[in-house]
């Protein structure tokens, strides 16, 4: 197995649940920095020419976040990652779609590649603060959802949907400088002490 | 079982489905152009403020394009929507993620609101541009992925309601050239009772 990924990319999520699974695993790097997943050498693996992308020991690659996601919680099941009763998987799968279809394309593309959006060089300031108000309207309404008592998104306990909210909790507190609402905020300390979380952030270099 | 959906937005896809079932539902209206989805009644059922939205028998309310899809099919084996084995239901998940969160949401949006990518007037052409380039590239995604077949997963699944809607938007109303795997499977996709009864009922046809 060997999981394409970039350090403090979205990648990191799929990385913790590779850590939390705890089985060997390939690490490899595609510098987004330099354009490496457009090169032939990437896009001959994933041409949609993104990460995380994560390659199967048949050689067969899986897309998508939330679907490798679903995939290495399918197949390591003693893992615990994922609900096994229908109800419980689909709202795994709904907060792993917000995040990753919504949260991260619209509030963080924004700030992080606002080139994206405008070519405009005295825009772009206008571009990430937007970013940061539909992160924090996202968040909010995450916040207002949030009706059970326990730590983790789903209240039948610690999932992927966990290491899915992470990945953006952690850009705003790390990366955005924003302020989180209080159980998200409780939830992002809560993934910093976990040692699977410990282990991938120190591989990828990337401050706790 | 109630939909709320708003004419040819991607809850056509959901629509789809849900005909597809055939079991009796509602169809509710929520007229995104004029900001219903903004309204008190409707961040109510959905604070997200977007389509499709799916509220069960129970009350409870389902969001997300692959969630809403994946239990629809997964409730009604029946209808023969679910593909066999957690091999193929990733690969249908992993298509209509790629439709939704890429096409639709990276490609499309550019194109259909480009004042929610540039504020700056002027801007528009280029965002219109970069989203017909995003949306394009994953055209020829699809179309590979339909090379000898039919349907995305072979046999008809949820999927290939994600790749009918963005089709849909492409062909449909903005008149725009399929590459041939995904025309075909326009083409089909068109020719089945449970679509040309969604495109009717919301007077699209």
């Amino acid at each position: 197995m060997k999981l394409y990924y970039s350090p403090g990319a979205c990648s990191v999520g799929i990385h913790v649940v590779l850590e939390e699974i705890g089985k060997p695993y390939e690490l490899s790097p595609v510098a987004l920095k330099d354009g490496a997943q457009y090169k032939p050498e990437y896009m001959a693996i994933n041409p949609k020419s993104k990460v995380p992308a994560l390659q199967r020991d048949d050689g067969s690659v899986l897309t998508e976040w939330p679907v490798i996601a679903a995939y290495l919680a399918r197949t390591n099941p003693e893992a615990k990652l994922m609900p096994t009763d229908l109800e419980g998987e689909i709202r795994c799968m709904e907060m792993l779609d917000y995040v990753c279809g919504t949260i991260h394309p619209q509030g963080f593309t924004r700030q992080f590649r606002a080139t994206n959006f405008t070519s405009r060089e005295e825009d772009l300031p206008k571009v990430i603060e937007q970013g940061k108000q539909l992160a924090a309207k996202y968040f909010d309404t995450l916040e207002k959802g949030w009706t059970h008592t326990g730590t983790w998104v789903l209240p039948s306990g610690y999932s992927v949907a966990d290491a899915a909210l992470f990945f953006v909790e952690y850009w705003a507190a790390r990366r955005s400088g924003m302020s989180l609402p209080p159980h998200l905020d409780a939830h992002l300390k809560a993934m910093l002490a976990r040692p699977a979380v410990q282990r991938t952030l120190q591989q990828e270099g990337l401050p706790a | 079982m109630k939909l709320y959906y708003s004419p040819g937005a991607c809850s056509v896809g959901i629509h789809v489905l849900l005909e597809e079932i055939g079991k009796p539902y509602e169809a509710v209206l929520v007229n995104l152009r004029e900001g219903a989805q903004f309204k008190s009644e409707f961040t109510a059922v959905n604070p997200k403020s977007k389509v499709p939205t799916l509220q069960r028998d129970d009350g409870s309310v389902l969001t997300e394009y692959p969630a809403i899809a994946y239990w629809l099919s997964a409730t009604n084996p029946g209808a023969g929507l679910l593909p066999q084995g957690p091999e193929a239901i990733a690969r249908a998940l992993e298509l209509t993620d790629f439709a939704v969160a890429t096409m639709h949401m990276q490609g499309f949006s550019r194109i259909f609101r480009p004042a929610n990518f540039a504020s700056n007037e002027a801007d528009h052409p280029a965002v219109q541009a970069r989203g017909s380039e995003i949306f394009e590239k994953g055209l020829a995604v699809m179309d590979k992925a339909l090379e000898g077949k039919e349907y995305l997963l072979g046999g008809y699944s949820f999927a290939d309601t994600a790749l009918f809607y963005v089709s849909f938007w492409w062909a449909g109303r903005l008149n725009r050239a399929l590459p041939a795997n995904v025309a075909a499977h326009y083409t089909r996709m068109k020719a089945r009772p449970a679509v040309q009864r969604t495109l009717a009922a919301e007077g699209l046809a």
